[in-house]
């Protein structure tokens, strides 16, 4: 929330500016409660959101965040950008400690990655997720103490859609804290972002500046589905030559309809429900998932074996890991291999609803 | 007992090595200096695994020391019977595993803002993306007495959402982060005897590896650990104590006493991240930065070394260290005594030629078989 609330106060600056320059014969000694009252109703809903959350008030957060749901796009405005990210940040910061869902996926690829690099010291991940970033202090850390070598890492991730003005403002926060964390583990530590506004497929390779010394990994967490042309993306991971590719998306076993919204995000909702996430119910599901269909694991398999790669099984020692993940939450929640596919599946009550897996050329 | 000779104006703690001294003056925001350890050549890489298929088995990927290799080639390559009931870690070293279930489970980590985690991933993530990081960045780079550390110790009341996973009633009882520098959690007796990496199975070892040598190994690996806090503690929780020095010890005083200016805030909160919810292993590697191996100079019946025709040099096995050196270039000047080891990497020719040896004894360039198989090294433990 810390982060949020950062991103909070720079709309209230942002809005603080505006007013002053529309107001300038208001008196500075009122600027602060004017700014109060003149705050639009997103940064007002943001913060009051958070403070709800923050007093474990869940009556009041779930209404709150029904409407930041209602106001919050991805296609609007900047307030309602904002809006919108702040709820996907939240969601995923509410629900990590109630479910494994973003950490499963992390914890997999993370060891997959340190696998792959082992004996590596010039790294370079590509990631292209949905989670924020969260996924990168427990591998910088891993870095730091679990290796016998000095590691560079180099971090681009590459953010898809959104305004640019919002995207600059959240990753800069995002890459300042991941810079100051790098330093903090003492891993030698360079952040880039690319915005690609447009399909994954036209992504421009030159951008990401992959050099001839380093060893490649390319990290893509809910973010294939978002794709239109997938196996052009496969394809182009192939060319950048990867030590390892890893996916991680939402189990759909199920077709979708012709509508074209994703079942699972209602399937989602209601595992979630069930697993026990006391805070929030949710009436909508994240509005990403609306317009992008899912696979299921068996499918995205197919097409990474078409694109020229080949599965890399978890090693026990992640396997383990992954475990040991599940077995702080709520009874129910369980690893399985993926019998027709690779990978793992995350599973709720036996019904698989993430999938992980790792890739090489 | 060896004689500490060296002893500090200001408190009068005694240290059996100059350089251990000048480190500790630092503490005291005394003007000190550090020699360079060893002359100009570069520390030689001439550890192999003898795992042929293992990446550090090439001359190319050798390690600097041989405890470093030996650790590497039993915890990767052998068998990991030794297993956690709690959390499902195993391990291959037994000792490793009896000091993660002392931990296990009766970990919490505290953050700066005053949340408590009971999980380590969720305390890491929550760590990065804290208000408290920034703000303590500033603070220590603004101090510049190093014992303003404590600072951080001060709770900074963040109004923080998705805290404490467990709700308020977990007790917390550890806190790993903030202990001050000075205090040492787990008492380490400095004075272990124990002559290799192996305690339980030494003088197996000394047979079974025949040429590398039996009383010498002893003193390569039994240099009385050149702690730089060396207050003697009754129980030795640590096994492998003896060749990482005192692991806990070590770990604050040296991180803590590292730089003088700019990157104090680096490495302050490198000590921290030092602690950060510490497995064994962890603190293995990081207590290795803890000189061990000090007084083979190369000349003098340092058999075991002299084996392997190189210098032991100190190792650094935590690269921590010279990550934050590198990324502030104030810092290098300092670290005399460190050649950069990513420079040591490039400038090798092949590990210094002809003098590889895995830790077995043999080398050479030699295919050979390993001695034993990772099964049976295990046998030792």
């Amino acid at each position: 929330m810390d982060t949020l609330f950062r991103l909070v106060n720079l709309q209230q600056q942002h809005y603080q500016q505006q007013s002053d320059q529309s107001n300038s014969s208001r008196t500075s000694s009122s600027s602060k409660s004017s700014t109060q009252q003149n705050q639009p109703h997103h940064a007002q809903l943001l913060l009051e959101t958070a403070k709800a959350f923050a007093d474990k008030n869940s009556g009041r957060v779930k209404e709150l965040v029904w409407m930041l749901n209602e106001l919050g796009s991805p296609y609007g405005d900047t307030d309602q950008k904002i809006a919108f990210y702040f709820l996907q940040a939240l969601f995923s910061r509410m629900t990590d400690s109630v479910s494994p869902w973003t950490t499963f996926g992390h914890v997999a690829c993370n060891g997959a990655i340190m696998d792959a690099f082992e004996g590596e010291t010039k790294l370079h991940i590509i990631d292209i997720s949905n989670t924020y970033c969260t996924q990168w202090p427990t591998l910088l850390e891993a870095l730091a103490t679990r290796t016998d070598e000095t590691e560079h890492l180099r971090l681009t991730t590459v953010v898809a859609g959104g305004g640019e003005a919002v995207v600059q403002k959240v990753m800069r926060e995002i890459g300042q804290r991941m810079e100051k964390f790098a330093r903090l583990m003492g891993v030698p530590f360079t952040f880039n972002v690319i915005h690609h506004t447009s399909d994954l497929s036209n992504l421009n390779l030159s951008e990401l500046d992959v050099k001839d010394d380093e060893t490649l990994a390319v990290n893509c967490v809910g973010a294939l589905h978002a794709a239109r042309r997938r196996d052009s993306v496969v394809s182009m991971f192939r060319s950048l030559r990867p030590r390892i590719v890893t996916v991680v998306e939402e189990e759909a076993d199920l077709n979708f309809g012709s509508d074209g919204f994703a079942r699972t995000c209602n399937e989602r909702l209601m595992l979630e429900r069930a697993a026990g996430r006391a805070v929030v119910d949710l009436v909508a599901c994240p509005s990403d998932d609306s317009a992008e269909r899912r696979e299921p694991a068996a499918r995205w398999s197919r097409r990474m074996h078409g694109g020229g790669f080949s599965p890399v099984a978890f090693s026990d020692e992640v396997s383990d890991d992954v475990r040991a993940l599940l077995r702080r939450y709520r009874e129910g929640w369980s690893m399985a291999q993926c019998s027709d596919s690779a990978g793992i599946f995350l599973s709720w009550k036996d019904q698989a609803v993430v999938w992980a897996s790792a890739w090489r050329p | 007992m060896a004689t500490n000779r060296f002893l500090c104006e200001i408190c009068g703690k005694g240290f059996q090595r100059d350089q251990n001294l000048q480190l500790h003056r630092r503490g005291h925001n005394l003007p000190w200096k550090l020699k360079q350890r060893t002359s100009k050549e570069p520390r030689k890489r001439v550890y192999v695994c003898p795992e042929r298929t293992c990446v550090h088995h090439h001359p190319s990927r050798a390690l600097g020391d041989l405890t470093g290799i030996k650790k590497h080639f039993c915890r990767k390559h052998g068998e990991k019977k030794w297993k956690c009931e709690k959390c499902e870690k195993r391990y291959a070293v037994q000792s490793d595993w009896k000091v993660h279930l002392k931990t296990c489970g009766t970990r919490e980590y505290k953050c700066d803002c005053g949340t408590v985690f009971s999980r380590r991933d969720s305390f890491i993530t929550h760590r990065a993306f804290c208000d408290a990081l920034a703000e303590e960045t500033a603070r220590v780079a603004a101090a510049t007495n190093m014992n303003n550390i404590s600072i951080s110790n001060n709770n900074i009341s963040y109004h923080f959402i998705g805290t404490n996973p467990l709700g308020p009633a977990t007790p917390q009882h550890f806190s790993p982060i903030f202990k001050s520098i000075s205090t040492v959690d787990q008492p380490i007796d400095p004075t272990n005897r124990r002559p290799s990496l192996w305690p339980h199975q030494s003088t197996l070892v000394h047979e079974s590896v025949g040429s590398i040598g039996t009383v010498s190994s002893g003193s390569a690996y039994n240099d009385p650990i050149p702690c730089l806090n060396p207050s003697p503690s009754p129980s030795d929780q640590y096994q492998l104590n003896w060749v990482f020095g005192n692991k806990n010890g070590t770990v604050p005083s040296l991180f803590s006493i590292q730089t003088p200016s700019a990157s104090t805030s680096a490495t302050a909160l490198l000590q921290k991240a030092a602690q950060i919810g510490a497995t064994s292993s962890d603190q293995a590697f990081l207590g290795s930065l803890g000189y061990k191996c000090s007084n083979n100079q190369g000349k003098d019946g340092n058999k075991f070394c002299g084996l392997y025709g190189t210098t032991p040099e100190m190792s650094i096995h935590g690269s921590d260290l010279e990550s934050s050196a590198v990324t502030d270039l104030s810092t290098i000047n300092q670290f005399q005594m460190y050649p950069s080891k990513r420079q040591n990497i490039q400038s090798e020719d092949g590990g210094g030629g002809g003098q590889t040896r895995d830790f077995l004894g043999v080398g050479n360039g030699i295919q050979v078989q390993p001695i034993c198989h990772p099964s049976s090294v295990n046998g030792w433990i």
